[in-house]
């Protein structure tokens, strides 16, 4: 039992952060242009479309806890967040016995975009990150879905996060179904993992704030009305670390109860993104609602994950499901 | 990282399990105080024949000597076979007891171990006053050296088991004109010494929990003194931390069972709607809430235990466990009283009467007492945030 990074694990820490510094400067997305190409080479080059992929499928044949980590990094700096869908379709295509389309997604030679499905609209979907993506990936908690892009006509939308580009499209035949959980308990811990990592780079800043920014004489950090809003979320973060890395390491090893933790790591790492940046625009005051600074940023970002993979009541809902059971 | 006990700690825990099938009491814990005290005492005395008395002490001092994570397990195994917790002695075990075996001389040591152990000793704090709860270093309660002896004058507030206890940690001023942290003396009170008065406080829930301590000119021996004059704040703090995390790790189990029982009540119980409160879904959402928090709160206190056993330091985790554990048991304790409606209301000045409102009730002294949720975001912004001080 040790619930503590090892050496190898905060080096793949380290290197994630060192990576999205110089490609991904967080800078980036207060630019007019805003969005992330799909420059899948340099990300394909980290690995990181196949993590968690095992070797026998071309994968690198780490686990869902080493994947963990390098999303917690992309959800701490604002990173590319299409890595997600592209690396889930990989899987799925891999799954499939479609190698040849799991290399090119592997390789960063094709992309997936994540569809989320529209209410009373048979086979209308909204899709999330990949304006060049060849592909879209529906992941449902017992089953994954590929579609083929070719040929779909796709209705862009101004989208709330500039970084992770919308578009309006209706899905017909997918080309792989997969019915199996896995995809989604691995998609449901680098979800996670994102929104921790953004609930402790807010919680950060606004800590950070809290000790420059002077009102009547004193830094606002030594009002109780900041110090504990702060206290609340550095809680808030912490709670959603240890139970990201408790879910990912049962989900790693087999053990029982993995698929309750990973819902319940989604539910908390949920709460913890959506209100940390809620606090954070809250406690900087009149520089927190500009578009200069990055508090926003990163509530837009909040607000986007927090509709990937379904609502945090369907999270709920399974929970209460498996308490009854 | 790693999820999976040692084959060692599994088999502390089989061997922990088979002992409580074997020798569990399962009778419930009397209400009246000095049978409940007796009670206590009985089950201490089987701990302490099967090798299970004073978990953390080393061995060299009678303990069981058990690492952090054969404690964990052990306050596990004690949830799942329904046997109870130390009640009465939870203050001479978890926390007197350890602080005579850091700062504590070695004929206090021979006099005091064994006896806590044995269950023959319950001990009371003597820490908080009416003027000084949560801000504990204003504290007034004096003592003047008079020969051989500390003359004690003052009064004390809050001391759980207090009407039942043999000794009690006193925290007093010795140093006349001092202030905060500076200046006091942690000494062993004989709860029997002549001038000593306890008198109950009724709390809302209508029961006699704790209770105010009064001392007239209370003489105690110099020899009691623990850990030196004017060392009080540090020998009174220094043992609080680690044992916080610890004792927390009984009411997470704690709060992981009432959720089971509150699903339960839930499926059985119907709201003003006429809707199966189970059937519910903004009911059953909330429960769920309260289950992802409970797994948040066990996983926290895993990677608090895994950075102990590390080496590291203990800073502002048990500010954090005790805030988070509260909170939730607060909320879970508020929506059992809108599932039960009118049930809910019906209250008769005792836990008996009724359970879940009872502990409805109880929540309140969660938030507040041992430091109120206020103070632990004040130690959670100081500690870990270094954020500048107000005060």
């Amino acid at each position: 039992m040790d619930l503590t990074l090892g050496a190898e694990e905060w080096q793949i820490v380290d290197s994630a952060a060192q990576f999205l510094a110089g490609a991904y400067p967080i800078a980036r997305l207060h630019r007019a242009e805003g969005q992330d190409r799909a420059d899948g080479t340099a990300l394909a080059a980290m690995g990181w479309f196949a993590i968690a992929l095992p070797e026998r499928l071309g994968g690198l044949g780490m686990s869902v806890v080493d994947e963990a980590l390098v999303f917690r990094e992309i959800g701490r700096r604002l990173g590319p967040v299409s890595v997600l869908p592209t690396a889930i379709a990989a899987e799925v295509a891999a799954r499939a016995g479609t190698d040849a389309l799991a290399g090119t997604l592997i390789r960063g030679e094709a992309s997936a975009a994540l569809a989320v499905a529209l209410p009373g609209q048979e086979g209308g979907f909204m899709l999330h990150g990949g304006r060049d993506a060849t592909h879209a990936i529906r992941i449902e908690p017992d089953r994954a879905t590929l579609h083929a892009l070719q040929g779909a006509s796709i209705d862009p939308r101004p989208a709330l996060d500039k970084s992770i580009p919308l578009g309006r499209a209706r899905l017909g035949q997918p080309m792989i179904v997969l019915e199996d959980g896995a995809p989604y308990r691995r998609a449901a811990l680098a979800l996670a993992a994102m929104q921790s990592g953004l609930a402790e780079a807010v919680m950060a800043m606004t800590v950070d704030y809290a000790k420059l920014r002077v009102t009547f004489g004193r830094p606002i950090g030594a009002y109780q009305a900041v110090r504990h809003p702060c206290a609340d979320m550095a809680l808030r973060a912490e709670a959603a670390r240890a139970l990201l890395l408790n879910a990912a390491v049962a989900v790693r090893d087999g053990l029982e109860g993995a698929a309750e933790l990973v819902e319940a790591a989604r539910a908390i790492s949920h709460d913890a993104a959506i209100r940390n940046a809620d606090d954070s625009i809250q406690l900087h005051g009149g520089v927190g609602i500009t578009e200069e600074h990055d508090a926003h940023l990163f509530m837009k970002r909040a607000q986007t994950l927090g509709q990937w993979l379904g609502s945090k009541r369907a999270v709920l809902d399974r929970i209460a499901a498996m308490a009854v059971a | 990282m790693d999820f999976a006990y040692s084959a060692a700690e599994e088999a502390f825990r089989a061997r922990a399990r088979a002992w409580l099938a074997a020798n569990a009491v399962t009778e419930p814990r009397p209400t009246e105080p000095e049978a409940a005290a007796a009670y206590d005492r009985a089950w201490q005395r089987t701990l302490h024949a099967g090798g299970f008395a004073g978990l953390s002490w080393p061995s060299a001092y009678g303990g069981a000597g058990l690492t952090l994570f054969e404690q964990a397990i052990w306050y596990e195994e004690i949830a799942r076979a329904g046997a109870p917790g130390l009640n009465s002695l939870s203050i001479a075990l978890s926390h007197a007891g350890p602080t005579l075996i850091r700062h504590g001389s070695e004929a206090q040591k021979a006099f005091h171990l064994p006896r806590i152990l044995r269950g023959e000793a319950i001990w009371c704090q003597g820490f908080s006053e009416a003027g000084a709860g949560s801000d504990l270093a204003a504290l007034q309660t004096r003592g003047e050296i008079d020969g051989d002896h500390i003359v004690v004058n003052g009064q004390k507030m809050w001391t759980s088991y207090g009407h039942v206890a043999d000794y009690q940690e006193l925290l007093i001023r010795t140093e006349p004109g001092s202030t905060r942290h500076r200046g006091l003396t942690w000494v062993i009170c004989d709860m029997r010494t002549p001038g000593i008065q306890v008198t109950p406080v009724v709390n809302m829930m209508g029961e006699q929990h704790v209770n105010m301590v009064f001392y007239d000119d209370v003489r105690i021996p110099i020899a009691n003194v623990v850990g030196g004059f004017g060392q009080g704040w540090g020998v009174a703090m220094g043992t609080l931390s680690v044992e916080r995390v610890m004792s927390f790790l009984a009411d997470q189990f704690e709060l992981i069972e009432k959720i089971d029982r509150v699903v339960a009540l839930a499926q059985s119980t119907r709201l003003d709607s006429g809707t199966l409160a189970g059937n519910d879904p903004e009911i059953m959402r909330r429960l769920a809430q309260a289950r992802a928090d409970a797994l948040a709160i066990r996983a926290m206190t895993l990677v608090t235990l895994s950075k102990l056993r590390g080496g590291a330091e203990i800073g502002a985790e048990g500010s954090m466990l005790k805030l988070y554990v509260t909170t939730v048991y607060k909320a879970l304790s508020a929506l059992v009283l809108e599932i039960l409606g009118q049930d809910g209301l019906v209250y008769g000045d005792d836990r008996h009467s009724n359970r879940w409102t009872y502990d409805f009730m109880w929540a309140w002294v969660l938030t507040i007492s041992g430091g109120s949720n206020e103070i632990q975001r004040e130690v959670i912004a100081d500690r870990l945030l270094e954020l500048p001080r107000a005060r």
